[in-house]
Order: structure tokens, then C-alpha cells, then sequence
């Protein structure tokens, strides 16, 4: 459990990241909290040539602007939970903070970390998916932007290229009157996820005028369900059958089964918390009516 | 002056080694580093099951010298052997290196020794085997086929040993009962899991040709021995030292062919060797437990009597026989405990052990019992469903009321408190049953109680492993004492303490006998330079290396006695000891203090009753009674299960035990927690799963779930104190306790919760959801 031989290089600032970047190519990957590229390279699952340390980059704002939240690359989970930007624009993603790994984990572990790497089930890329986050890649080429939806290529695999880097994320802000939820189930806390669901739900007069969900172990990326959303779209709050939507979330998905959790338990358990997830999203926004 | 020293046995004494383990002053297997230390990584297979045909060391040839490997080509016979004495029994060795065949993923094929552990590692890569693949052996069916090829050439199965065991007249039971109850109840493969893995490092002084090891080992002087007779050295030349070892659970309690290995790659190289377990190699290839089936057949009257009881045992051992409680051990431990707490003189037990391309099953924390325990105490609630009683009233119908009880093995059961603690047990759970009453019905919630009722044979001796013709054989403790010209007192104890509070409980019981505080006490241990004994492990060193220590101390009160009513002029007779001072009965200004004695024992010999040797040392043995001395206990679960996502919630967790003389309430606490979170562990998650090919599949703490703090409850416990004649403190094992009744609670209280028998563990939410899935479809 020792990483093989690697060189260390300590980014000074962006530019200078990304010339490391360039230099080295595949060979070559970020590292800031290192919480799952470490044990990997432990395992000798990852095998860097070189490891471009971007701690010094700062990196790490979050602000509004443009009706967005622009989070920076290396903003680590905890901030996420005394952030008023966040708690104000992006409540869901706030309860899903909550369920990242353990106090440590959230200590150092940034977003663009978290993104990349890409797991499954992990909370924030369910975040970035849910919300239509934009991603913003540099190198020393230039940027680009690349819809959350389409960086999530498969399990532990993106869309950043050799020589690019995650520096930000541009989440939109929900529009209006908003409430956000999020449900997820592990065998123990912090473990990683049997299955998850978050919803956003913009509504205006008792009547939900858009609604954004996820889905987190119903595939190897996160997935948005359009059928659920569809459904949601012009409902009244007080009407809203939540439960009814669960089942429905459960016929829309066929999730995988593995040596811990059969198929069939993983679907059941992503409708049933999709259900709650959206009883409570509803509960939070009837709440708020004046 | 009255004995001002409170009475230190039984007194809640702040442990005395807490300090240096919380201030990270202590020193484990990883902190010793000698000088010019090679480091070694082991090559391990990566296949279940082939024939080993070449090892190519070829591409380490560039790295020499700062590289040396060895194969099995390089070690001759060396191997563990480990055999029980049955005639049944098929033997098979295990080269310390593979040699021929390789029979399990994580089995040690090469050791590359470099200048240091990352290099190492590199050239462990460089290693490449050449196999022909086998078909592996990775269920009970597959090892129980006899149209599958045995995992070794000259064995005719499978099966390593299958035995009976029986007494009473099982037919007449059935021919009596009203009510025949079969069940087949598994356990699962999983192990404790230490924080600290193994480790070894060697060292041999070529000058005075001696040979140091030092090992994370619950059982140094075992370890000596072993490397004595395999690599033909005189044991008077070598020393193991057991430093801090970071948790042990019996998994530590094994000699292991890696200790053999560095010790003789120390002598190859003329280097000292250092070897340090990671956590993947901990995970696939240190030693796993359980892996039991149990097929039960119980025999019941219509007024609920237990008359008789069948039992059909299989255990997967794995791929080799491990050291010294063999292949057979588990399986046989199995079928000996299986009768329990239970008044019933009709039984017959068919126990078997089979081989599988698995890592080999050992000893962990409670030793099959608490596989049977599950089987028994599910068994029990399954019966009392069917003949519709109550659990408890079942339990209490049956339990043994009178003492000693001959059981229908011929076991003599000491005193406890069997029934006392049943019914403490009801008292206190009386309010979790009303709650589970008021969610049965639910259909998202509902809350179950569930019990287990059982003993444990601790404090086996000598008897025990002799008829059992196990290679331990012997299970006598020893302690040599000796006081100091200070008056400060050095105990070398032929325990190893883990985790188990020895450095304060035999202190205190030290202190009681010898009148000399704790602070002035130390206590070594986990080091061949104590007089021989087999290590730390059975519920054993509390009643009977505290029983030794105590008889040494005794001897040594004894004579320090002496030596004061000589000083004090006072008869013998009169003479007490307490607050590190000898005085008079009744005399509070007629003392001397004990410094003062020990000076004069030691140096100021003038001062001696004459013709009396000089000196104030003993040493002292205690061996287990012949049928061990029995704890009891009584576990109980509250469980709530969200029936829709299947996730469980322990509510309350109660122990109610029975361990005889307590000698210290804190260790006692402390060490039933800790073995009920071990237990949880085993009940609710940890499970090493193979594929079809024998690949392990949880080899990280990702994938093999251990027991945390969100999950476990506070856990309650409870005493009755019952001292054993048998032990001289009175004291009976109570360190794997804590560990046996939480798969059978918990599994009844989901049984309780759910309405439907439990069969198996582990309880993980997505078995728990299917299981509430069939409890609804009526299945």
C-alpha cells in the first residue's frame, strides 16, 4: 500500500498549474485534498508520473453573480455548510453536504476533487447534475465549459482532457420561490451511497412552476429524470402525491445489483427515496407560503 | 494502624496504561526500527487455485544488490504444520513460501527484501508467477463434491475432518417428543480486524548467535518455539517480544508463517528483516473466521421440554491448517458448545471442517461459539414460535437451575447465575416490548426485541486442549514477581495485554497480596524473557494468570512478613500489610516500611531472621480446571426497521453477565462494549465475500464494513458476580463475551420485528428489505 514513484510539483498559480499540466500530459493529475486520488495511488490503482499540488491556487470563492453561484474548484465541503450563498440558492445541495464521507473528508476534500473523480454515487457531481452546473476547464489553451450532463462520462470517468483542469463551477440559481431536498441511504453513515435522490422545486402560487431531480445509483452517473420533472411542472404543492411519484421514479430506472445490494433493492430504495426527497421538498415550500 | 490500602480488587482503578496508549507513547510493531533494516514485501498469489510452475525473478536482477528475493525454492521444507490428532483428520502442510500449488488468493509466494519498503514494493511488482490454473473450490457443495478434485494430491476430499459427538439417547427423545424443529442457520465468513495488522522484525546477532523477533503476537513464547524447532535453533538463543500490539481479537493468537519466514530471511541475510502487514494483506490473507452452517433438530415435549438435540456442523476452513488450533478446531468447538445453558441429556453432533480456496479460518473473539450461539438461541425462538410461548418463558422452562451440572457431554458447569439473569433481563426490557407491541401491524416501522441466553467456557487449561489433542496442549499462565531494593515490584507475566487492562488488573491483585500500592507495580508482558506460558487469548488471563500473580505475590507477602516481625519484634502472626508499609495488628506506631523490608531482603542482608535466604521473588502457574469455568450471560436488542428502505436502527443494547469475582468493574465494562461492537459488527455488516473464482472481493474498508460510532447504541451492562471455586480469585473469563450474543440478539429481535425467522447474517438493510418483502408476501 505505497504509491509507486512520482514527482511532486508545487503549483505556484493557475498559470503555472497549467504549464505543469500541459508539460506532463496523462502523466500528470492534480491533487489538493487528496482524499480518494491518495488512497488510490496507495492501491496502485492510480499511477501518476507526476502530481501537480494546486493548494496554493486559491480557487476558492464562493460568489453570485448573473443569477449563478460560481464555486471554485477548491472550495472544500465544510465551507458549503456555513455558506449563506448556499444555504440562500442551493438548499438541496446543502443537505447533501451532509451526507459527504466523514468530518475529515469534508475538512479537505474539494469540489473540483470531488467532480473528477467522478464516483457513482458521490453527492456533489449528483449536485452539479441536478442543478445544470456548467463546468469550467482551463489549460493553457484556454477555457471551456462543459454541461454537468455531459462531463460525467461513466464511473470514475470525464470529460477533462490531458493538460486540463477543473477551476470552477457555475451553479444557476433556482429562479423564484424555491425548496430543495435531498434523501440518500448507505449501510453505515458516510459510507458510500445504496442509492440516492434530489429535487428542486421552483414554484410560484401554490403551483410548482419547474422542478430539477437526480438520481445518484441508478446508473454510473448521476441522471436527471425529464418524466418526473415533466410531471411535477404546473402541479399544485398541495397536491402533489409524492409517494405516487416514488413508484413511478422506481419504473423509470433499472439500477445494477452487486455482492452487497441486490437490483432489486437498489430500485425500491431510490423510489421510496425519491418519495420522501420530494414529500419533503413540497413540506419546505408549503411551509414558506405566506 | 488499620490497612489504609482500600481493597484493590474489584475497585474501579483508572487503567494504569491508558496514559502512554492515549499520549501515543506507545510503541508498536512499525516504531521498532533497527539499524540497517532490509524491508520485506511479500509476493501473493493472485489466483484461488493453480499449480505453481515457475516464479520469474528475472527482471530483479537489475536492482541487486540493493534487492534479494527468495522463493519457494530457496526455503527447503520449511512450512506450518498444524495437526489435530484425530485419525480422521487428512494433514496438509503449508510452505512458508508456495511451493507446487497455490490454494488461495493472498497465499505468499515470493519475498522481496530491499533497503527500503517502497522499493520494496516496486520489486515485488517484477515478480511474475507462472501458473495452470485450477478449478477452485469456493463453496461448502463444491468441497463436499466428491467428483471435485482435492485441493491437496495425496487427500481423498475435501473434508479435513468430520467427527461425532454424542451423549444420552437421542432416539428415545425423538420417540418422546410432540414437536420435531428443524432449521439450517449460516454465518458468515468475517474476522476481528485489529487496527494494527501483523508485523515482524527480525534480528540475529551471528556473535552471540541469537536470534530477536519482535511480532505483533498475542502468544510470543508459542512463536518461539515454533521458530526454534522449524529452524533447528536452540530456544535458549532466542527472545520474541510481543511490543504494544494495536488490537489482536485471537486473530493475533495464531504463529503465522510469516514470523517464521523473517526470522529465517534475518539469518539468510545477516540483516535485520522488517515485514509489515498492509491493510489489503490483512484483508485477504491474515486469518478469517467463522463461515459455519448449522443444521439444527430439536426435540421438544408438548409442555415446551427440550428433550433432545441433532446437530449437523459444517465450517469452511480454507486452504490451510492454521497454528495451534488446527483445522478441526473450529468445527469441534462448535459441536462441543452447542448444548448451552439448556437442561437436556439427548445429543448428537456430526461436525466437519471442509477446504476451500480461501483464506484460512482461525480464531477470533469467541471461537465458533458465536456462530453456535446464533444457531442455538435462534433455534430456541424458533421453537417457542412454533410451539407458541413466549421466548423467555421457553428459555426459562429449559435452563439449568441447579449447580455443578453435569451436561450431556459430560462438561461439568460451575455456579452462575443462569436464571437470575434471564429474569433480569425480562424485568428490563419490559417497556422495549410494549413499544415493539405498538408498531406490530405498522407497515413502515416496526421494533423488535430479541435475546440470547448463553454461556462461555473460559479459563480452559491443560485437560481441555489434551483431550481435545490440539498442538497448543498445554494452557497453564505463569508470573514470576520480584520486589526491588525499593520496594517497587516488577511482575513478568507470561500474558501478552492487547487491549485487555493487565498492566492495572494484575497490579491490583498484586497489590491486595503484597501491601504495595499500584503506582509502585509494573507489569511486563508480551515477552519470551516471563516464564513460559501460551499467550493471551480464551478468557483466560483475568482467573488464571491473575490467579498466578496472586499465588507469587502471596509467597512473597508471605515472607516479607517474616522479615518485618523480625524487625518489629513482634510474633509473625500479628504482622500485616498495607500502604507499602508492614505493621502490627492494632499498633498503628509499630510499622516498618516495606522499602525498608525489601532493602533488607535484597542488600542490607545483616538484617535477616538468621539462616533466612536473601531475595524476594517468586514464581507461580495456574492451569485451567478440567472443564474450564463457565460465564454466563444474557444479551438483548431493541431493533427498529424502517420496513420500506430496509434500515435498521439499534435502539438499546443490554448486557446482563455473569464473569464470577469482578477484578476491576472498568475492565469488565469496557471489555463486554468493546466485544458487543465487535458482535454488531458481525450480525449487521462484515462479510468477506469470493467470486465464483475465488477472488476476494472486500479487501479495503470500502467494501468490508466494520461497526462505527454513528451506528452503535450506548450499551447497557449488568452484574451478577457468582465466584468459581475452580479459580483462585474467584474469577471467571469474560474478554470474548461481549462478542458472541450480538448476531442471535439482533437476529431475534428482526425475527420479533418482522415476524419471520431469521436464518442467516449478516443483516444488511438490502437483506433486511427483502426479508420484510417475503414477511409481507406471506412467504
Amino acid at each position: 500500500m505505497r504509491p509507486k514513484e512520482f514527482v511532486y510539483h508545487r503549483a505556484r498559480d493557475l498559470d503555472h498549474a497549467l504549464a505543469l499540466l500541459a508539460e506532463h500530459g496523462e502523466e500528470a493529475r492534480p491533487i489538493s485534498g487528496g482524499q480518494s486520488l491518495v488512497p488510490m495511488m496507495n492501491l496502485r490503482l492510480a499511477r501518476p508520473d507526476h502530481l501537480v499540488d494546486v493548494n496554493d491556487l486559491g480557487l476558492d470563492e464562493i460568489r453570485e453573480e448573473a443569477g449563478a453561484l460560481h464555486v471554485g474548484a477548491m472550495v472544500r465541503h465544510e465551507r458549503y455548510l456555513t455558506d449563506p450563498l448556499i444555504r440562500r440558492h442551493l438548499p438541496a445541495l446543502l443537505e447533501a453536504v451532509h451526507w459527504i464521507g466523514h468530518p475529515t473528508i469534508r475538512r479537505n476534500g474539494t469540489l473540483g476533487g470531488s467532480l473528477c473523480h467522478a464516483d457513482p454515487t458521490a453527492e456533489l457531481p449528483a449536485m452539479a447534475v441536478l442543478h445544470g452546473a456548467r463546468i469550467v476547464l482551463a489549460s493553457t489553451a484556454g477555457r471551456r465549459e462543459v454541461a454537468a450532463c455531459d462531463f460525467f462520462k461513466g464511473a470514475y470517468m470525464t470529460d477533462v482532457q490531458p493538460g486540463e483542469m477543473l477551476v470552477s463551477v457555475i451553479f444557476p440559481c433556482p429562479q423564484g420561490a424555491h425548496s430543495g431536498a435531498f434523501e440518500e441511504l448507505g449501510e453505515r453513515l458516510g459510507d458510500f451511497a445504496m442509492g440516492s435522490f434530489g429535487v428542486v422545486l421552483e414554484h410560484e402560487g401554490g403551483v410548482i412552476r419547474r422542478a430539477a431531480t437526480v438520481c445518484g445509483g441508478a446508473k454510473m452517473t448521476p441522471i436527471r429524470l425529464p418524466e418526473i420533472e415533466a410531471a411535477l411542472q404546473g402541479q399544485t404543492l398541495a397536491g402533489l402525491d409524492a409517494a405516487a411519484l416514488g413508484d413511478r421514479v422506481t419504473g423509470l430506472i433499472a439500477p445494477a445489483g452487486d455482492f452487497q445490494v441486490s437490483a432489486e433493492y437498489r430500485r425500491a430504495l431510490i423510489g421510496e427515496l425519491a418519495g420522501r426527497a420530494l414529500q419533503r421538498a413540497r413540506d419546505i415550500a408549503l411551509n414558506a407560503q405566506p | 494502624m488499620k490497612a489504609e490500602t482500600p481493597r484493590q480488587i474489584g475497585a474501579r482503578v483508572l487503567r494504569l496504561e491508558d496514559p502512554r496508549l492515549l499520549s501515543g507513547r506507545a510503541r508498536y510493531i512499525d516504531d521498532i526500527r533497527p539499524a540497517n533494516c532490509l524491508h520485506l514485501k511479500f509476493v501473493r498469489a493472485q489466483v484461488a487455485h493453480a499449480r505453481l510452475l515457475d516464479v520469474d525473478t528475472s527482471m530483479l536482477a537489475d536492482l541487486e544488490p540493493a534487492v534479494t528475493v527468495f522463493t519457494g525454492k530457496d526455503i527447503g521444507k520449511l512450512s506450518m504444520k498444524s495437526h489435530q490428532d484425530y485419525p480422521e483428520m487428512q494433514y496438509a502442510e503449508q510452505p512458508l513460501l508456495a511451493q507446487g500449488r497455490v490454494r488461495f488468493v493472498g497465499e505468499p509466494i515470493a519475498a522481496v527484501l530491499a533497503e527500503d519498503a517502497y522499493l520494496a514494493e516496486d520489486a515485488a511488482e517484477m515478480v511474475f508467477a507462472d501458473f495452470d490454473f485450477l478449478d477452485p473450490v469456493t463453496t461448502m457443495e463444491q468441497a463436499l463434491d466428491p467428483a471435485v478434485q482435492p485441493l491437496f494430491d495425496h487427500w481423498k476430499n475435501n473434508t479435513w475432518v468430520e467427527r461425532q459427538m454424542k451423549g444420552g439417547d437421542l432416539q428415545a427423545a425423538r420417540a418422546a417428543a410432540a414437536h420435531v424443529i428443524r432449521r439450517t442457520y449460516t454465518n458468515q465468513r468475517h474476522t476481528g480486524v485489529p487496527m494494527e495488522g501483523r508485523g515482524v522484525v527480525a534480528e540475529y546477532d551471528p556473535g552471540q548467535r541469537f536470534l530477536t523477533v519482535w511480532s505483533s503476537t498475542q502468544m510470543p513464547h508459542l512463536v518461539r518455539t515454533y521458530i526454534a524447532e522449524e529452524l533447528g535453533l536452540p530456544e535458549s538463543r532466542i527472545r520474541v517480544i510481543a511490543p504494544d500490539v494495536g488490537g489482536g481479537f485471537g486473530v493475533k493468537g495464531q504463529v503465522f508463517g510469516e514470523e517464521v519466514l523473517v526470522a529465517w530471511c534475518a539469518i539468510q541475510t545477516g540483516r535485520p528483516v522488517k515485514w509489515i502487514e498492509d491493510r489489503r494483506e490483512n484483508l485477504m490473507a491474515s486469518i478469517h473466521a467463522r463461515d459455519h452452517r448449522h443444521t439444527l433438530e430439536a426435540y421438544v415435549s408438548a409442555e415446551g421440554r427440550l428433550l433432545g438435540l441433532k446437530a449437523d456442523i459444517t465450517v469452511d476452513i480454507g486452504a490451510y491448517s492454521t497454528y495451534p488450533f488446527s483445522a478441526a478446531g473450529e468445527s469441534g468447538m462448535a459441536a462441543k458448545v452447542m448444548p448451552g445453558p439448556y437442561d437436556f441429556q439427548a445429543y448428537e453432533a456430526t461436525f466437519r471442517s471442509l477446504a476451500t480456496n480461501k483464506c484460512p479460518n482461525g480464531t477470533y473473539r469467541g471461537v465458533a461459539r458465536p456462530s453456535a450461539v446464533f444457531s442455538q438461541e435462534r433455534l430456541m425462538d424458533d421453537i417457542a414460535r412454533e410451539i407458541g410461548m413466549d421466548p423467555i418463558a421457553f428459555r426459562l422452562k429449559n435452563i439449568i437451575r441447579t449447580f455443578p451440572y453435569r451436561n450431556v457431554l459430560g462438561f461439568s458447569y460451575d455456579p452462575g447465575s443462569y436464571v437470575e439473569s434471564l429474569e433480569k433481563t425480562r424485568e428490563l426490557l419490559a417497556p422495549d416490548f410494549a413499544r415493539a407491541s405498538a408498531t406490530a401491524g405498522d407497515p413502515n416501522r416496526r421494533i423488535g426485541v430479541g435475546i440470547a441466553c448463553f454461556i462461555e467456557q473460559t479459563a480452559h487449561g491443560t485437560p481441555d486442549f489434551t483431550r481435545r489433542r490440539v498442538p497448543i496442549e498445554t494452557g497453564y499462565i505463569a508470573a514470576r514477581l520480584e520486589v526491588m531494593t525499593d520496594g517497587h515490584v516488577l511482575i513478568d507475566l507470561g500474558l501478552q495485554n492487547h487491549g485487555q487492562g493487565l498492566e492495572t488488573t494484575m497490579a491490583q491483585v498484586a497489590s491486595d497480596a503484597l501491601g504495595i500500592t499500584p503506582d509502585r507495580i509494573y507489569v511486563r508482558h508480551g515477552d519470551t524473557s516471563a516464564p513460559y506460558s501460551v499467550g493471551t487469548w480464551g478468557s483466560r488471563g483475568g482467573p488464571l494468570g491473575g490467579g498466578a500473580v496472586h499465588l507469587a505475590a502471596t509467597e512473597i507477602a508471605g515472607k516479607m512478613r517474616a522479615i518485618a516481625a523480625h524487625l518489629l519484634q513482634a510474633p509473625v502472626g500479628s504482622v500485616q500489610l498495607g500502604d507499602n508499609k508492614a505493621f502490627v495488628s492494632d499498633q498503628p506506631d509499630r510499622f516498618v516500611d516495606l522499602a525498608y523490608v525489601a532493602r533488607s531482603a535484597l542488600r542490607n542482608v545483616d538484617r535477616l531472621p538468621e539462616g533466612m535466604a536473601p531475595g524476594l521473588a517468586a514464581e507461580a502457574s495456574v492451569d485451567g480446571p478440567k472443564d474450564g469455568s463457565y460465564s454466563n450471560a444474557v444479551h438483548a436488542a431493541v431493533v427498529d426497521i424502517d420496513l420500506r428502505t430496509g434500515k435498521l436502527k439499534l435502539l438499546r443494547y443490554v448486557v446482563v453477565e455473569d464473569c464470577g469475582t469482578i477484578l476491576n468493574p472498568l475492565v469488565v465494562d469496557g471489555q463486554v462494549r468493546g466485544g458487543v461492537v465487535q458482535g454488531i459488527g458481525s450480525a449487521l455488516w462484515e462479510h468477506f465475500v469470493y467470486d465464483a473464482e475465488g477472488q476476494p472481493l472486500t479487501t479495503s474498508f470500502a467494501d468490508y464494513l466494520m461497526p462505527q460510532a454513528p451506528e452503535i447504541p450506548m450499551i447497557e451492562v449488568h452484574h451478577f458476580e457468582t465466584p468459581t471455586s475452580l479459580t483462585p480469585l474467584g474469577a471467571k473469563g469474560l474478554g470474548e463475551g461481549g462478542a458472541i450474543g450480538p448476531p442471535a440478539a439482533i437476529a431475534n429481535a428482526v425475527t420479533h420485528a418482522l415476524d419471520i425467522g431469521v436464518t442467516g447474517t449478516p443483516l444488511t438493510a438490502s437483506v433486511l428489505w427483502h426479508l420484510a418483502k417475503t414477511a409481507r408476501e406471506g412467504g
